[in-house]
């Protein structure tokens, strides 16, 4: 049924397009135009690779991907948008490197392409893009300067963007009667009661690892617990109570956790879930895709998911990857008709089921989607909820989430105290952020 | 008269100016023939060394070329002199250099003692001790986080299978589990060079100490030990280069935590770079882990001259008792 669905669309898409041809096609100009771009090794972008023979089917636009992993991306991207002419027509960024990339001028303002009638498509329905993952990924120069708001402008399209979700072992809840858990309070509760119904496993899985992973996790908290890492004058707040509550929040599902937490980055509390050692995950959308495949996972079909537990508010984390034209990239329109071919409706339901992402509310809700994977209903309420200022994305920030992440595996391997570590972390920002000139006009 | 002596001293003048010419480019010449190893020299040692002690003076962003990067004097250099996370990580990298090069030192110098010798199947026994040496830092990284993960990793599960506690290996005890990959990788460097010097010994003196009754602690202690000095001390020095930029290896296993427990020096300029996009402050920290190596350097050198020189002395006396 489901195929025979998939036959009609693509020929009633193919039609449209022979349809188009004969009036006007906008791809026919960049007929023949071979686009690189530079994608990142990650789930999302494996399931692009399988929908690019596509987009070259249907404009006569060739693709060459330069797939690195991502931390090897960025580095290889801070060197080509810097050079005079670049390599890439069209590239995907991490959340964190749109403060730096927008900074240096190395991204196109898109606003010139979606004004030009020949290139933006009529029908492209900006509206349905998610919010919270435009905002995070896409816009720069409004509130704090990093976020949308009357002066800021649109600098990338969000694209393998993911939230926060919690899944949890539907057979262990069941056994043991649990509900699955709404409230912080319920959650923390739950997760340290775990040990003790299923001996040898853990409640939640979470990442704890120094540095980056630590902090990760301690932001996860922070935000539905109703903190924020600076107040509107970029004073650190991350010292004040909800502080204290967020890393007390990560302390206790640390210790309840599995074996060895103490040191789990991402693979890792990935690790433990699919292994069965932990009844709960608490972390990003993106692992979807693995719990149900048996080469990975021992869980298969036990596990279900809800929305990030709410605290004083709901706040999902908003991070993954958004796409963006270099200012130095040689076919910059062509780049474009990619880029909104790929965020369009119609790409970012092929990219669903092909396996990755989708950063649209309609694909979130479509039927052939979730016949496909029904957990896409619960991730679509989740998006809702997504919060694009969860951390701040600013040039320093790399430092002030090192200092923060070292620091918090401090609190968890050695028994630091909470209160006196944040303060240290404040202080210790405060400096950063003077020197960067935050306190310029106070 | 006066004119032919003029004629004479200004044709030998002109002789002179000539030989000297001669002479000069004769002198020129070993210069000549070292120009193009000083030029590939320059270009390929003093420029990079050059680029990064220039950029140590910047506030440099990756972003920008060297040129657009404010210059900052001293500064990068002052803060991180105040920076205690530089200074804990400094802390940690002299004492992973010293454990690990001096355990490597104790047990590949102590098992090439105990290998000097002919059994049978020496040869396969060898390449199989420098086989660690030869597999991939990535990859070593990888093999003992896995050994050492707390509930699936080979230590822990005989551990608990013979009913012993467990260890917290890459939590607690972070440090010492990354000291002791490291040993395990690289103490048959130290074995093999050891050997090779105790082979390449001179039999006769051996044969001496024997004949004069020499138990085997003895010819070890007075005899093997100083004469394999010149080479241990240089494979010492070179160990304990490495130690002090080891990377990969730390970076697999436990990204420098927890904490900053194993985040030695190396780690810390990397991450300076990419995730703090500080440039200009990697490059003063990496000047000034060269000027720690190069003191270190400087200083065993001067050691061994020192040693050398008594050594002369030593045998200058003994020829004139003689």
């Amino acid at each position: 049924m489901f195929d025979i669905m998939k036959k009609t669309v693509q020929a009633g898409a193919a039609a449209a397009l022979m349809a188009g041809t004969a009036f006007a096609n906008p791809y026919a100009e960049y007929e023949g135009t071979t686009l690189i771009v530079n994608f990142p090794a990650h789930p999302h972008y494996d399931a692009v690779m399988k929908i690019l023979p596509e987009f070259t089917k249907q404009t006569g636009i060739e693709v060459e991907v330069d797939q690195l992993p991502y931390l090897k991306m960025r580095e290889r991207q801070t060197l080509e948008l810097a050079q005079d002419e670049g390599e890439y027509d069209l590239i995907a960024y991490v959340v964190f490197s749109k403060a730096d990339y927008v900074y240096a001028d190395q991204l196109e303002n898109l606003a010139k392409y979606f004004m030009n009638p020949k290139l933006a498509d009529p029908s492209y329905d900006a509206d349905d893009l998610i919010d919270g993952y435009v905002y995070n990924i896409g816009f720069a120069g409004g509130s704090k300067g990093y976020l949308e708001g009357k002066t800021g402008s649109l600098f990338g399209i969000p694209y393998g963007s993911e939230t926060s979700i919690l899944g949890y072992r539907t057979d262990i809840f069941e056994k043991h009667g649990l509900e699955v858990p709404e409230t912080y309070d319920e959650m923390l509760e739950i997760a340290c009661k775990i040990p003790e119904l299923e001996p040898g496993m853990g409640g939640v899985a979470s990442r704890a690892a120094s540095g980056h992973h630590a902090s990760h996790a301690f932001l996860l908290h922070l935000a539905p617990l109703g903190g924020r890492v600076f107040d509107e004058q970029w004073n650190p707040i991350v010292n004040n109570e909800v502080g204290v509550a967020a890393a007390n929040a990560l302390k206790t599902i640390v210790d309840c956790g599995p074996e060895g937490a103490t040191n789990f980055g991402f693979g890792e509390a990935l690790g433990s879930f699919l292994n069965g050692d932990t009844a709960m995950f608490l972390d990003t959308t993106v692992v979807a895709g693995q719990i149900n495949d048996p080469s990975k996972s021992q869980v298969v079909g036990k596990v279900d998911w809800a929305l990030h537990p709410m605290g004083t508010r709901r706040g999902s984390q908003t991070g993954g990857f958004g796409i963006g034209i270099p200012s130095n990239a040689e076919n910059k329109e062509a780049a474009f008709l990619l880029m909104q071919w790929l965020t369009s409706k119609e790409g970012d339901k092929l990219v669903a089921l092909a396996g990755g992402n989708p950063s649209r509310f309609s694909t979130h809700a479509d039927a052939d989607v979730n016949a496909k994977f029904p957990h896409m209903a619960t991730f679509g309420e989740a998006l809702k909820y997504a919060d694009p200022d969860w951390r701040p994305i600013i040039p320093v920030w790399g430092k002030i989430n090192a200092d923060l992440g070292t620091t918090l595996s401090k609190v968890l391997t050695e028994d630091l105290d909470i209160q006196e570590a944040l303060d240290g972390v404040a202080e210790r920002t405060k400096a950063v952020m003077e020197e960067a000139g935050y306190y310029t006009w106070n | 008269m006066a004119d032919a002596a003029l004629t004479t001293s200004s044709s030998s003048t002109a002789r002179q100016a000539q030989r000297n010419r001669a002479l000069s480019l004769n002198r020129l010449t070993p210069y000549m023939f070292m120009a193009p190893a000083v030029f590939i020299m320059a270009i390929a040692l003093l420029y990079p060394l050059g680029y990064m002690v220039w950029g140590s003076f910047r506030d440099w962003d990756p972003s920008q070329t060297i040129g657009e990067a404010e210059f900052v004097g001293l500064k990068n250099y002052i803060t991180l002199w105040g920076d205690p996370n530089f200074r804990e990580s400094l802390w940690v990298t002299l004492k992973f250099a010293f454990f690990v090069v001096t355990f490597e030192m104790v047990i590949g110098v102590g098992l090439a003692l105990l290998l000097d010798r002919n059994i049978r199947g020496m040869s396969a026994l060898r390449t199989m001790f420098i086989l660690p040496m030869m597999i991939a830092p990535v990859v070593v990284g990888l093999m003992w986080r896995y050994m050492y993960h707390p509930t699936v990793g080979t230590f822990n599960r005989t551990l608990d299978g013979l009913g012993l506690p467990t260890v917290d290996w890459l939590g607690q005890h972070a440090l010492m589990s990354v000291i002791i990959a490291d040993i395990w990788q690289w103490t048959p460097f130290i074995f093999i060079l050891a050997l090779a010097a105790l082979q390449s010994l001179p039999r006769s003196a051996l044969e001496a100490a024997r004949i004069d009754g020499a138990t085997a602690w003895q010819q070890i202690w007075y005899i093997k030990l100083p004469l394999m000095l010149p080479v241990l001390i240089v494979t010492g020095l070179l160990r304990l280069i490495d130690a002090f930029k080891v990377l990969e290896v730390i970076l697999v296993m436990t990204e420098g935590g927890p904490g900053l427990s194993t985040e030695i020096l190396a780690l810390r300029i990397s991450r300076t770079a990419t995730e703090f996009r500080e440039l200009g402050v990697a490059a003063a920290m990496s000047n000034y882990l060269l000027l720690l190596l190069l003191a270190l350097t400087m200083g065993m050198f001067a050691f061994t001259r020192w040693q050398e020189a008594r050594a002369a002395r030593v045998r200058m006396a003994a020829e004139e008792d003689s």
